[in-house]
């Protein structure tokens, strides 16, 4: 035999050893995994039943406190205390557990597990949505910008189109991923990529004509400074949320969003007038389109659509907006309580 | 109501929920544990790949420079490591990785690997019935456009319903190969071509061409909905029969095309299946014709001429291929008994 041979054949019991560690590892790994899914299993069904028990007992503090002496108050008042902060014990554990996907996950991926099961995994997904938020408005500016002063065919602006429409399906998707991880956004904020989903989709169908070609150039200008205004928001954001995450004021999982939150009044106030002046510009596409289906040479559904469209996001952003400025003025005016 | 029972049930839940807690530390701690023995065989696998690949590159260098028994030696050394190679990929479907590129974009760097065989199997299922409702979905939606209803509006529903679709059908594909599913090639990009088909499906307007088109395109997706679920039904009865014997992998998928296992009870799909083809042809001829026609200024002809020629093309050949290598393998059968 050559020497070159044996050198291998050598290599090869090494390599041979190593390999039957490495089955032994993985042997070892998936029992480790088929303890973990009964673990699994044990804390999500003991979630569910002790959920269950607390409502029950909820209903019986709440007969038995109608007749309670002196000691039993002080005990029952403990008891609705404690009550009232499992759910979120309970809230906080589930982050960590499988859960099966809402609706929209399941019609998307199907029934996948999307729980990071770590808290490092956790905060890097949040922040590599913001990053992607980040990067897509960046882009977002780009082409919008070239599409208004430079080129203006129906092909480039039907390609922006459906950038948006799908960087508005990819942030639906990793919001709900988010959600499912124990992110707390809620509301209009997640809901209102649904409707600029639906937006951008009926923009792209809009076919060329008069009434696109006026159109046209105020929603180019409108959706530059739209993600203009959503890159601010990133960089501003973040760079408070790590500061007030580092004071221990807010959770790990908050997440930059398009509109007003109540922390931003720590550093971010500047940023109140660039928002509504979003939202009127809004309010005016709305107007815009709506006067135009008045026209005598209107015979586009999308005109009609877009503008209902336009109105409901601006009545969500402007109102919801609105509520946290009031709520803030109620904290530094509180009314003065009667004599 | 008394004081006692309200005691008793709160301390049995206080006893279940401490125990919670423990059972929740003790889960998080072997979570943990868990992490560092995926880490630990994720880099030995990694490694030992590396090894072999060098391994193979001095065999290589080795096989010029020696004698038959070597030659032997070298062979035997070789198909091991093949073997090795797949024992590799079977293990990394248990292992949590990286998410290729287009995952990546859309979902972020969550991981969509399935832990256990049942849960992979389940997830298959799930897609298989998945594409099934949709197809049928589908039919009854190009039946209402084309019998029922003449309006722009629908036909986009029914439009951005198909891009939708395959979209959906592209993420959901791309989780199954990340958890051990071989579907390969031609059969993944055309969800990514039938998307871009859709995508300017969508953006062609109202006109004079496109009234041309729509009566052949509704029923050209009739015809390919029905197809599919011919396909979807035989298909996993083949399958289902064929897990049974062992003969395939339990992640195989039904796919709208021929492959090598179909020879066993439904050769008699193939004329269907070359019929859609020849008609996405068909489709291709007259859009290019219409491309041509002096009234048509929408880019969007030209386009999905394009578009269709390309579908053709890659299902045509691909299934091709396989009738090809059916008729080798006959040919050398017959050699031998001779």
């Amino acid at each position: 035999m050559s020497q070159g041979i044996t050198h291998v054949l050598e290599e090869w019991k090494c390599l041979d050893e190593e390999y039957q560690r490495l089955q032994e590892t993985h042997k070892k790994y998936l029992q480790k995994l088929d303890d973990i899914s009964k673990l699994q299993n044990n804390c999500s069904t003991s979630i569910s039943r002790q959920q269950k028990k607390l409502k029950e007992i909820t209903h019986l503090v709440k007969q038995y406190s109608k007749v309670p002496s002196e000691e039993d108050a002080k005990n029952l008042h403990e008891i609705t205390e404690k009550i009232k902060t499992r759910p979120n014990a309970f809230f906080e554990m589930e982050a960590f557990l499988p859960k099966k996907n809402g609706l929209y996950l399941s019609l998307v991926l199907g029934n996948v597990n999307v729980t990071l099961l770590s808290k490092q995994s956790k905060f890097a997904y949040k922040d590599e949505y913001e990053k992607f938020k980040l990067y897509t408005a960046v882009t977002l500016v780009l082409f919008s910008f070239i599409c208004f002063f430079f080129v203006n065919y129906r092909v480039v602006d039907a390609l922006l189109n459906f950038l948006l429409v799908w960087y508005y399906c990819t942030l639906t998707i990793r919001e709900s991923i988010l959600i499912t991880n124990g992110s707390r956004i809620k509301g209009w904020w997640v809901f209102h990529h649904y409707i600029s989903a639906f937006l951008s989709g009926v923009m792209l169908t809009w076919p060329d004509g008069n009434l696109y070609q006026t159109f046209r150039n105020q929603f180019l200008a409108y959706c530059l400074y739209q993600s203009f205004v959503q890159c601010l928001q990133c960089y501003y954001q973040s760079g408070c949320l790590y500061r007030l995450r580092a004071l221990g004021e807010r959770h790990n999982m908050d997440l930059t969003v398009e509109g007003f939150q109540s922390w931003m009044w720590k550093g971010l106030t500047f940023l109140l007038p660039f928002l509504f002046f979003g939202h009127f510009w809004q309010l005016c596409n709305g107007l815009t389109l709506f006067r135009m289906a008045q026209l005598s040479d209107w015979k586009e559904w999308q005109v009609l659509m877009c503008s209902l469209c336009f109105l409901v996001l601006f009545m969500g952003n402007f109102f919801t907006t609105v509520a946290v400025v009031r709520q803030k003025i109620k904290t530094r005016n509180p009314k003065p309580k009667s004599l | 109501m008394s004081k006692p029972r309200l005691q008793a049930e709160w301390e049995e839940i206080e006893g279940e929920y401490q125990q919670l807690q423990e059972t929740h530390k003790i889960y998080r701690q072997k979570l943990e544990d868990l992490t560092n023995l995926q880490a630990t065989c994720s880099s030995a696998i990694s490694k030992q790949r590396k090894c072999l690949k060098d391994l193979r590159q001095t065999l290589a260098r080795c096989a010029k420079a020696c004698d038959d028994k070597d030659i032997k030696l070298i062979t035997d050394i070789k198909t091991q490591i093949k073997d090795k190679e797949n024992v590799f990929f079977d293990m990394e479907a248990y292992l949590p990785k990286k998410n290729g590129l287009y995952l990546n974009l859309v979902l972020g760097n969550v991981n969509v690997t399935l832990l256990s065989n049942q849960a992979k199997f389940a997830y298959k299922d799930e897609y298989e019935k998945f594409k099934l409702y949709m197809t049928i979905i589908l039919m009854f939606g190009a039946i209402t456009c084309l019998f029922f209803l003449n309006c722009r509006v629908t036909d986009e529903i029914f439009n951005f319903l198909l891009v939708w679709y395959y979209c959906t059908l592209t993420i959901r594909e791309s989780i199954l190969m990340s958890n051990g599913s071989r579907i390969k090639g031609w059969w993944v990009s055309h969800h990514y071509v039938s998307t871009f088909l859709s995508g300017v499906m969508l953006t062609w307007p109202e006109g004079l061409m496109y009234q041309k088109f729509r009566s052949q395109f509704l029923a050209f997706s009739i015809y390919q909905s029905f197809l599919q679920f011919l396909q979807y039904y035989y298909q996993s009865g083949c399958l289902y029969r064929l897990r049974a014997l062992g003969e395939r992998n339990q992640l195989d998928l039904t796919v709208e095309g021929f492959q090598s296992w179909m020879w066993r009870g439904l050769t008699f799909l193939l004329p269907f299946l070359f019929f859609g083809h020849f008609w996405q042809l068909y489709n291709s001829v007259t859009l290019f014709r219409l491309a041509g026609h002096e009234d048509c200024k929408e880019w969007q002809v030209f386009m999905l001429a394009l578009t269709f020629l390309v579908l053709f093309l890659g299902n045509f050949l691909t299934t091709l291929k396989v009738v090809h290598q059916k008729f080798q393998k006959n040919h050398k059968k017959v050699q031998k008994s001779d």
